[in-house]
């Protein structure tokens, strides 16, 4: 199917309901429905049509319509085609008739934009909070435009707790974070536990707030913005400043060149690279397998001094500007690079070989953590963790970007959708990444490595992008605007649909495998919190100061 | 096979040797490209706030005590060292130099403060070519002030008094 | 008595001065295994130390059974240090017998159930919990162990018990020779070393029992720990690697702290190259261990 006949289908199914259509290029498709039709779309595009859900948007549009826009995103993988059903919503009115019944998976995007935007999702399941703290008061959405950025609630209520669901009968509550060893950053489950066994869980999360989408709608500039963007994550960030640099350039239709685009694929793979060999360390470390940690992050150690090399920092490389890249990849470093590739490759076969036949490892994740082909489609799973289920989407292959068109490479997949599934989809993907950068190498053409934009980006113009980054896809969705900044920015990283899928993975499973389950998503809780405004403190996340702490440590007695 | 697995995992280990850098002792040298702190050279510097205009984490602010004396200062506080100062800089006046090691009890050993003399072109004021039109700061012109606007960390004063210069966002040093 | 009150002590002072140094090597090979280069040998001494040093915080629901347990913990090692020969002659001759030490070695894992009950926080208590089964299934092993020697040389006094009974008899000493494998397996999980360190396990349940400790009370857990290893090697040496032990003062001692060193080794490599097993799963170990125990004790009580 290509992006005309998914419309075709569209409007001989619901007629006058869609009422238009927007085929930028062959790849991309924007419909707009009414909102009364909007449920009933989305479930015959996820449900009959089979597409894979990716995100909801909602924005505020009201200093130039009077109305707000919800958009949800679907990627239709075998067809290559990323769609997204806009609806403009009534002058005026903040609510949208839910989609979670049809489509579960959006369960977190629309609670994110009842919290931020104020635009109510009737009928949903949980309309819980989700984003903003628990203090925050109602009525106050930092994402709308009257808002400024650095508006501080003057009414923010520090005693107000989260409700959180009762235990099911007979369980203890086990919390687990905010903060644990396990967990980089923070982030709170709390576990429903009898005897052992996880019978349950709800997440609170969301507990570090940066402001990055208001910022970028309000305060920077286009090309400010993806030196922002890559610290949404300290480990993919170089796959957010480049899917925010492609959402950009094919909203405006700017085209960088191909040096860009091959160099572009390069660092992405680069990132992959370190990420996987990171993740096989934490995972090791995780199941109390420290040899294997140090050993992981020793053969990391040279990709990481390598990119330094190319772009003069080990992880932030402050890659693309909108129409190209900065760093040029030059002879020298193209040998060097070569150098490191075949020594990871002969280290990391060595690894592979011996962590394969490893018993001891197997026992703890074979059968662990468990996400069947149901709930990656469900809860719209997305990279290792769908591909260790045998679902075959990667979106280097079904939405090429960058290169990626360029080069052969192979999508690795296993059929255990288990720990030790994804433990080997990421190790073998290792060496496919190898294969991709090698072949850039190789047939990288001489030119500029940026594009130059010679006049303002248009405002008003939409554009979306996927980059597979380490742990899945992660999606951008940009709308031009005025001022040479977007109007909004919607980033979406794997982590947030992945984490959705965790509840499930860990029920009726041992509490000691909860941390490798968790674990096994590599979740990025920075890549999830990215929204919010500054200066906000949960009763659990306060920021207590030295004094304060040790009077507390002094004082407690239960 | 397990047994077989642990011994290879062994043999990875033994054939590693040690990893561990001798750092602090001996410094890793840093490659060419190196982005480490910015230094700003007060020589080269011709004033055209090109800096200021393009630092994502508008960690470089411009003031205007009068119309001869323009003063650029660089704060340290939070800046990422993605290099962008460098980048537009159309005088070279900005390297990224291999600095790293950059902590401090006292975050204003981090500052950089430039005076500048000024040429007084009442027409246009501008002095700075923009590589692209993107980098092109649609707001203003470089010699008001713009609060209505709103534009946060740089901001041209008559004056530079005492208090703290960060007026965005309240940072509450210990 | 009076030599063997100056035996006993000179055990514990033993135990006291060398443990830490154990712990050291441990440290180091773990590092040296991980390319790393790890800290200096002399550091578990300084941690001890430090930790000594530190303010007593007391956080618990119970903060007197708190002082008790980490009081209790190193108290009960040191007190089997005092019973098992280091190279010296049997200290306690003739006064105490096998299933004493048996007690007192579950005496210290009851202290780590102390602590985690005294705590009181959820993960101590699940910690705590997992102490627990693990005790229940591992001390069997260990009195299934002494006693193999009692029926073997037909007397429950220590010190003929820790005298090498495993091998005594006539002919191949084949429960003996089982029971060495066995309590080699095991030895890892007695020391609470990975790959069955579940009560502890860092990355699952932050330390378990010992999460609400911190100051001297943590060093002198840190301490049994350290001492334990010491401990339980020279006990394993005692049943079941005994020579050396009758040489002149100075070497005997020596040759034991040599056997335990190689013992120390071992675990280390065994820790640094296997992940944590599940609780589930270590317990499974444990039983199989303790069938095989049995076998062999059948095996000699019909031999004898």
């Amino acid at each position: 199917m290509t992006a005309s006949e998914i419309l075709s289908q569209l409007k001989t199914r619901f007629d006058a309901s869609v009422q238009r259509a927007d085929i930028p290029q062959d790849d991309r498709l924007f419909v707009y429905v009414t909102p009364a039709s909007l449920r009933d779309v989305c479930r015959y595009v996820f449900r009959d049509l089979d597409a894979r859900y990716v995100t909801s948007i909602g924005m505020d549009d009201r200093q130039r319509t009077g109305r707000y826009l919800i958009a949800h995103n679907f990627a239709f993988d075998k067809d290559h085609v990323l769609a997204s059903i806009l609806t403009y919503l009534r002058e005026n009115h903040a609510a949208v008739e839910s989609i979670v019944e049809g489509v579960p998976a959006a369960n977190w995007a629309e609670r994110e934009f009842k919290d931020l935007l104020g635009i109510e999702p009737v009928g949903h399941t949980t309309p819980k909070r989700l984003v903003l703290p628990d203090g925050w008061p109602e009525g106050a959405h930092p994402l709308r435009k009257d808002v400024p950025w650095n508006f501080v609630p003057p009414d923010y209520d520090d005693s107000r707790q989260y409700a959180f669901d009762d235990p099911p009968e007979g369980c203890i509550v086990v919390p687990f974070g905010p903060f644990h060893p396990t967990l980089d950053e923070p982030a709170h489950f709390r576990l429903y536990v009898d005897g052992e066994t996880v019978k349950g869980c709800e997440y609170r999360g969301f507990m570090v707030h940066r402001g990055i989408e208001k910022l970028s709608e309000s305060v920077l500039s286009y090309n400010e913005i993806p030196m922002l963007a890559e610290r949404i994550c300290g480990i993919c960030g170089s796959v957010h400043n480049v899917t925010y640099a492609q959402a950009v350039e094919q909203a405006a239709a700017v085209k960088p060149p191909p040096r860009a685009e091959f160099i572009r694929t390069i660092m992405l793979e680069l990132e992959r690279l370190h990420s996987h060999l990171l993740w096989v360390g934490l995972a090791s470390h995780i199941l109390g397998f420290d040899t294997l940690f140090m050993q992981s992050f020793r053969i990391r150690e040279p990709i990481m001094w390598i990119t330094e090399k190319i772009s003069g920092n080990r992880k932030t490389y402050a890659l693309c500007v909108i129409g190209g890249v900065r760093w040029e990849i030059t002879p020298e470093l193209r040998s060097e690079l070569r150098e490191v590739l075949s020594a990871l490759e002969k280290e990391w076969l060595a690894v592979a070989g011996a962590v394969r036949g490893d018993r001891n490892v197997q026992r703890r994740t074979k059968g662990v953590g468990v996400a069947d082909k149901a709930l990656v489609k469900e809860m719209a799973l997305v990279g290792p963790i769908a591909r260790a289920a045998g679902v075959p989407i990667d979106c280097r292959r079904d939405h090429p970007y960058a290169a990626y068109d360029r080069v052969e490479f192979d999508v690795v997949t296993q059929e255990g959708a288990d720990v030790w599934s994804r433990l080997l989809v990421r190790v073998l993907e290792v060496f496919e990444s190898i294969r991709i950068i090698r072949q850039c190498l190789e047939k990288m053409p001489d030119g500029p490595i940026a594009a130059a934009v010679e006049a303002d980006l248009p405002a008003g113009r939409m554009g979306s992008s996927s980059v597979e980054a380490p742990r899945g896809e992660a999606h951008h969705f940009v709308v031009t605007g005025e001022e040479n900044r977007p109007r909004r920015w919607r980033v979406r990283a794997p982590t947030y649909q992945n984490l959705q899928g965790v509840p499930a993975m860990i029920r009726e499973q041992h509490l000691a495998d909860m941390t490798i389950s968790l674990g096994s998503i590599d979740p990025c809780f920075s890549c999830t919190d990215r929204l919010e405004v500054v200066d906000i403190r949960t009763d659990r996340t306060r920021v207590y100061g030295q004094e304060e702490l040790l009077r507390l440590a002094r004082s407690v007695r239960r | 096979m397990s047994w077989l697995s642990k011994i290879k995992e062994a043999v990875i280990c033994l054939k590693a040797g040690r990893a561990t850098l001798p750092y602090p002792f001996e410094p890793r040298p840093t490659p060419e490209r190196f982005r480490g702190r910015p230094i700003f050279d007060g020589a080269r510097c011709i004033g055209c706030a090109g800096c200021a205009n393009n630092c994502p984490a508008r960690e470089i602010l411009v003031f205007d005590p009068s119309q001869e004396v323009r003063i650029i200062k660089y704060l340290g506080l939070r800046c990422t060292y993605c290099g962008r100062c460098a980048d537009v800089c159309p005088e070279g006046a900005i390297t990224m130099s291999r600095e790293f090691e950059t902590a401090t009890n006292d975050i204003r050993d981090l500052e950089q403060h430039l005076e500048i003399f000024m040429g007084t072109c009442t027409r246009c004021g501008r002095c700075f070519k923009e590589p692209s039109i993107l980098e092109q700061l649609k707001l203003k012109g470089y010699r008001d002030d713009d609060l209505e606007n709103d534009r946060w960390v740089y901001s041209s004063r008559p004056f530079l008094d005492g208090g703290s210069v960060v007026r965005d966002i309240e940072i509450e040093l210990d | 008595m009076m030599t063997a009150v100056v035996i006993a002590s000179f055990n514990v002072l033993l135990v006291l001065l060398v443990a830490p140094l154990f712990e050291g090597v441990v440290r180091r090979l773990t590092a040296r295994i991980q390319s790393r280069q790890g800290p200096p040998l002399l550091q578990p001494y300084l941690d001890i130390l430090k930790l000594l040093g530190k303010e007593d915080i007391e956080s618990g629901v119970a903060p007197g059974v708190q002082r008790l347990a980490a009081a209790l913990s190193l108290a009960s090692v040191l007190t089997v240090a005092t019973m098992v020969p280091m190279g010296t002659r049997p200290p306690l001759s003739g006064i105490g017998d096998a299933i004493v030490l048996v007690h007192l070695l579950g005496l210290s894992g009851v202290s780590i159930l102390l602590a985690g009950l005294a705590a009181g926080s959820t993960y101590s208590l699940l910690g705590m919990s997992r102490e627990m089964v693990t005790m229940v299934t591992l001390e069997p092993l260990l009195a299934v162990a002494l006693i193999l020697g009692a029926v073997q040389t037909g007397s429950m006094h220590l010190d003929v018990v820790l005298g090498g009974s495993a091998y005594a008899g006539t002919g191949l000493p084949l429960p003996g020779l089982v029971m060495l494998g066995t309590i080699l397996f095991a030895f890892q999980a007695f020391v609470g070393r990975l790959p069955y360190d579940t009560a502890e396990a860092e990355t699952e349940i932050m330390e378990g029992a010992m999460m609400e400790y911190s100051g001297p009370k943590l060093a002198l857990f840190k301490y049994a720990r350290m001492a334990r290893l010491l401990v339980y090697g020279a006990l394993f040496c005692a049943l079941f690697a005994p020579w050396g032990n009758s040489w002149p003062f100075p070497l005997g001692t020596l040759a034991m702290l040599g056997k335990v060193f190689l013992l120390v080794l071992l675990v280390t490599v065994v820790a640094a190259t296997h992940a944590r097993y599940r609780i589930d799963q270590a317990v499974r170990h444990y039983a199989i261990m303790l069938g095989v125990a049995v076998a062999a004790l059948v095996v000699a009580v019909l031999r004898a």
